[in-house]
């Protein structure tokens, strides 16, 4: 058999999981919409429309811009095994730490935009790597570390907007308007979709490349794969987790530097979170199954779900909720992939008859 | 002898106790199994052997109802049985011990043993008539278990006679052993194989599968011989030899490979003074160790698992700080530096534990082989990773080595045990490291590709590498070192020249280590891993 036969016959079924899972969530969302008495197909056509219709493309890749990085945030560090479900104290930690270079910096835009950009990859990457050592000294392992750090990180920032950096009369927790010399340029003829989504494409470009050809990308896949082994082979795991769950947290912070510095360019307290970024950017990179180079097009997916389902509740009058129902379905089959996975596995090794 | 036993029953007397009649399984395009028929008599033990992939477990997995055959019957006492699946199995008076065993660590050896069969008193589990019964069973057989221990506390040779306990309590008359002495120490196999002609003397048969010759001499009554899904020889024990038995497992004589001593001997490449380890949790002690390995020279470290030969090589490979004493390399201290640094100096290592951390089973071949090679032209160059030269590396060693593997893209999980273990020698001996590192080299390795192993290994010597080699196989260490030093409880207890350590000599010295605890089982302590 060709290698290239056999990369086909081993790749099918991988692929066809996450498709059948995308077709679930839809076949599900489809009973729902017929429970409710509305036709899916009209349903699923508001969906669309409301993510990507001339008037909605604009604000659906802003939301597509969020996702992707929150996806890429979780995607790095699950590369070698550590889950990142920290990204909202991340996400506002960048937020927050470029609002306030752009509020108390004075500066033209060639200088404050790298400035606000970095200070936010600076913030969510710091909070991100203090995990790093809790997990490898202290063995308290990443995925619960993050989520935890992540509720004080939400609460000092929704602190700060409500009384150092809060904007004096306001009525809602918000910092003042940035300067204009922190306003992403945005793409011509569009409001929100703007530079962003150029740098978290960079990124994204980055990470694969690192990801195939380089040899941290490959230590990594190692790390991933098989501790003892990494160890045996010199490979530093410290380094690594500290490495990855860096980048991880400078993806979020970026992400949150970004929202900042389009419109309405304040932070708003809730504004970052609320949208539940980081949760579909998890769904996502799930969905890929550690394939960066699949994230564009999960990320796209969940983004429609989300962002559409406000133009589905507007046009059929089905509650947007669908969308996080659709979420939440595509995970589970993805979950049960995982029993399938064993089951198949199980029957491999028994049609080997337990060759060593 | 020959195709007699086919017809089983016409020939006259009693049916043999379980027959398996032109039993052909094929997987995919493979064909695993090819119209083999086996007859196991009642009351004997019948060793089933073969290489690696030779089929000899998936006729197993047929008797005992893990996979339907695709042509073929099973009979028992004579009878054809139809078994859907190993309950229809154990129904009908059959028992498996796997390799990997099927228990519930958590639970005590009585729970372990009556599960599925469990007495009850108002519908509740009867724990004391379960212990009895544990209790009378090992009795019976000479089975030394406490029946109220937990079974993750007990070695793995222990473990295995839970196993044995549970298909006897089951009423099993036909008992399989699927490799049972790959996990065993030399200590365990001995009183497991006692256990076993018990278990034949009273009446119950015996398949026993297993790939080592030795075995199949010391304890069975008949041989079947597999080769590539085919019987290539029915043989009486008593009548054969080892040399008849490999020939028919690999189509050809062997000729072992054998240390021609004397030749090459340099400077001294690894120097070793006065090592200390204190003991702790899953690690031995080492106590006070000096030894030294000259270029062109294999010193053996021979002796029962968990001695502290583990923590020896641990500490000087890197992964574990001694307490006190010092590991140089070509004269240069060593104290301090990680594995990294280490292996960058110039050792190489194969370890013993080749699941955990000789490979990652989930990673291509070609990923595996690329470990430490990676940050190296021509795979690695200025922070570039080239997965050309990774495949193509891959391909050139899997060549060299004679892999037989589907590809150098398909997981190392595929492998069998001896390819992987030449993925892991593979890689190791393309550092040409002044000093290799070795440990149970041919564990769970095919006569022919041991073979293979050692013959590399005596090719790193006769290049002028020095090789410390560990291993528990007296001759594995007859055939391969210069030198054989014998540890027993972390120390050092004896140093022979080749020409001195003979088998009786270096047996003597590791079964006083084995017996120097208490029985067989307690004498591997710490050594599983």
């Amino acid at each position: 058999m060709s290698a290239l036969g056999q990369r086909l016959r081993l790749g099918a079924p991988a692929a066809l999981v996450p498709l059948g899972a995308v077709a679930v969530a839809a076949a599900v969302g489809a009973g729902v919409m017929l429970a409710a008495g509305v036709n899916p197909l009209l349903g699923y056509e508001a969906m669309f429309r409301g993510a990507l219709s001339v008037s909605n493309i604009d604000f659906a890749v802003a939301g597509f811009t969020a996702i992707l990085a929150m996806s890429l945030a979780f995607a790095i560090p699950a590369r070698m095994g550590e889950y990142n479900l920290g990204g909202d104290g991340q996400l506002v930690a960048g937020g927050i730490a470029a609002a306030a270079v752009a509020l108390y910096v004075p500066g033209p835009a060639a200088l404050l935009l790298p400035l606000c950009v970095v200070a936010g990859m600076l913030a969510g990457g710091t909070l991100a790597s203090v995990s790093a050592p809790l997990s490898t000294r202290a063995g308290v392992p990443v995925i619960i570390s993050t989520l935890l750090l992540s509720t004080p990180a939400v609460a000092l920032t929704s602190y700060l907007v409500r009384f150092p950096m809060a904007q004096e009369g306001s009525p809602v927790p918000q910092t003042p308007r940035l300067p204009d010399a922190a306003h992403l340029p945005a793409f011509p003829g569009m409001s929100y979709t703007n530079a962003g989504l150029v740098l978290v494409l960079a990124v994204l470009l980055v990470t694969v490349y690192v990801d195939a050809r380089t040899p941290v990308g490959y230590e990594v896949r190692v790390a991933g794969a098989n501790r003892g082994f990494a160890a045996y082979g010199g490979l530093s795991v410290p380094r690594l987790t500290l490495g990855t769950l860096a980048a991880a947290g400078a993806v979020a912070g970026l992400a949150g530097a970004v929202i900042v510095m389009s419109q309405p360019f304040r932070f708003i307290d809730d504004a970052l979170t609320a949208p539940g970024y980081t949760f579909a950017g998890v769904a996502a990179a799930l969905l890929a199954g550690g394939r960066p180079a699949l994230l564009p097009v999960t990320a796209a997916l969940f983004t429609i779900l989300s962002v559409g389902s406000a133009g589905m509740e507007r046009d059929v009058d089905v509650p947007r909720q669908l969308g996080q129902v659709l979420q939440a379905v595509v995970i589970l089959v993805l979950a049960l992939r995982v029993l399938a996975t064993r089951w198949i596995a199980a029957r491999a090794r028994r049609a080997a008859g337990g060759r060593a | 002898m020959t195709g007699s036993t086919a017809v089983g029953s016409a020939a006259g007397g009693a049916p043999p106790a379980a027959e398996l009649r032109g039993i052909t399984k094929r997987f995919g395009p493979v064909l695993a199994v090819d119209g083999v028929d086996l007859a196991l008599e009642r009351g004997t033990v019948h060793a089933v052997v073969g290489e690696n992939g030779a089929g000899k477990s998936t006729l197993m997995s047929v008797l005992y109802g893990l996979h339907r055959p695709d042509a073929g019957q099973v009979l028992r006492d004579g009878r054809e049985v139809r078994l859907g699946s190993p309950l229809d199995a154990i129904a009908a008076g059959l028992g498996m011990v796997h390799q990997h065993f099927r228990l519930f660590g958590s639970l005590t050896v009585a729970e372990n043993v009556v599960y599925r069969a469990e007495p009850a008193r108002f519908g509740v589990l009867d724990r004391r008539a379960a212990q009895e019964r544990v209790a009378e069973l090992s009795a019976r057989i000479g089975l030394d278990v406490d029946p109220t221990a937990r079974v993750d506390t007990l070695p793995l040779g222990v473990r295995q006679r839970v196993e044995i306990l549970k298909a006897l309590h089951r009423r099993a008359e036909v008992l399989i052993l699927d490799e049972p002495t790959a996990v065993l120490t030399p200590g365990e196999v001995d009183s497991l194989f006692v256990v076993v002609r018990r278990m034949a003397e009273q009446g119950t048969t015996v398949a026993l599968v297993t790939h080592k010759v030795r075995e199949v001499l010391e304890v069975t009554d008949r041989v079947t011989v597999l080769r590539d899904g085919v019987v290539t020889a029915r043989l009486t024990t008593a009548q054969t030899t080892a040399g008849e038995i490999v020939e028919a497992m690999i189509g050809r004589g062997l000729v072992p490979a054998v240390n021609p001593r004397g030749a090459v001997r340099g400077d001294p490449v690894l120097e070793v003074d006065g090592l200390r380890m204190p003991a702790a949790p899953g690690a031995s002690r080492v106590q006070d160790v000096s030894l030294r390995v000259s270029a062109g020279e294999v010193v053996g470290i021979a002796g029962v698992s968990g001695n502290g030969q583990r923590e020896l090589v641990e500490a000087v490979v890197g992964l574990r700080r001694p307490e006190s004493g010092g590991v140089r390399l070509h004269g240069r201290d060593l104290a301090g530096l990680g594995v990294r640094e280490r292996r960058r100096l110039g050792i190489a290592y194969v370890p013993e534990d080749r699941q955990g951390m000789g490979t990652a089973a989930s990673l291509s071949v070609a990923d595996n082989l690329a470990l430490g090679h990676h940050r190296t032209p021509p795979i690695g160059r200025r922070g570039r990773l080239s997965p050309r030269a990774l495949r193509a590396q891959a391909a050139e060693l899997v060549r060299r080595l004679g892999v037989k593997t589907a590809g150098v893209a398909v997981p190392v999980s595929s492998l069998s045990g001896g390819n992987a273990q030449k993925v892991v020698l593979a890689r190791e001996l393309h550092h040409e490291a002044p000093l290799l590192v070795v440990e149970q080299p041919t564990q769970g390795v095919d006569v022919g590709a041991g073979e293979e192993i050692h013959r590399l290994l005596l090719d790193v010597r006769s290049r002028g590498g020095a090789v410390l080699l560990v291993s528990y196989e007296i001759t594995e260490l007859r055939a391969l070192a210069d030198r054989v030093l014998v540890m027993l409880d972390g120390a050092v207890t004896a140093e022979l020249d080749a020409a001195e350590a003979t088998e009786e000599v270096l047996g003597a010295a590791m079964v006083q280590a084995g017996r120097a605890g208490s029985p067989a089982g307690s004498a591997s302590g710490g050594g599983e891993r």
